[in-house]
């Protein structure tokens, strides 16, 4: 199944489109996604300081609801990641 | 209506004080209290010459009104509260953040306005990325919004 991630702040190091797909196997879950998100960092992208990124961000669904790591994914869903926030 | 909120699109538009004041102006209050939250040029040691801020539009909408109205119910339910914050690139010295509360008394108007700058720091999905004088860039850290009952 693949999925389709929204990048915000940091984890626009990621790629230069502003959605990731990312292949992951049948019926992945949240927690499954993370460890994905582990080998693509560290395999290309560890110079750019985002080791803590997988651990440390939240995401959300098309509803903008904070999703947990038992959430089961859907094939093609479109979901966001939010890396730690810091406005103002 | 008493309550404004807004992400600014730095390329479109700016943050205007003057806009803030008349919208929470009222003959009722005795008190105004205006936050401005501006790039600064230095961080950490490092000359900053900007800031460029991303957000995620929807959520950042629904969290700057859940907390304008927590604001209102915990200190004045009669206070006009005015919120913006901006998106995109911001240049060293421009406004980031404005918020402006007009109450009755002056203890309410400070509370609102530090209540809120708190939770969109801590609530709001906002990101700053600095840009430094040495042409480096970086993501800065900041708050999990992840369940903490999941980091181990």
């Amino acid at each position: 199944m693949e999925i389709q991630l929204r990048l915000y702040g940091s984890s626009k190091m990621l790629s230069d489109k502003e959605i990731l797909h990312i292949e992951l196997p049948n019926n992945s879950n949240i927690e499954k996604l993370r460890r994905a998100l582990n080998k693509i960092i560290s395999e290309k992208y560890l110079k750019n300081n985002l080791q803590n990124l997988p651990k440390t961000a939240a995401f959300f669904s098309e509803a903008d609801e904070v999703i947990t790591d038992n959430y089961k994914l859907k094939d093609k869903e479109l979901i966001s990641i939010i890396p730690p926030i810091g406005g103002g | 209506m008493t309550l404004h909120t807004a992400l600014v699109k730095t390329e479109e538009e700016e943050i205007s004080s003057d806009k803030a004041k008349k919208f929470i102006f009222s003959e009722k209050y005795g008190a105004e209290s205006i936050f401005i939250g501006r790039v600064r040029s230095e961080n950490s040691g490092k000359k900053v010459t900007a800031v460029t801020y991303d957000a995620h539009d929807q959520a950042v909408t629904k969290s700057f009104q859940s907390i304008c109205n927590d604001a209102k119910n915990k200190f004045d339910k009669g206070a006009k509260i005015f919120l913006e914050h901006a998106k995109g690139y911001v240049p060293v010295g421009e406004i980031s953040i404005l918020i402006a509360a007009g109450s009755g008394h002056r203890d309410e108007a400070f509370k609102i306005c530090r209540y809120i700058l708190e939770e969109v720091k801590h609530q709001s999905p906002i990101w700053k990325k600095e840009h430094y004088a040495d042409g480096k860039e970086e993501w800065l850290p900041g708050h999990s919004l992840r369940p903490k009952k999941e980091i181990k």
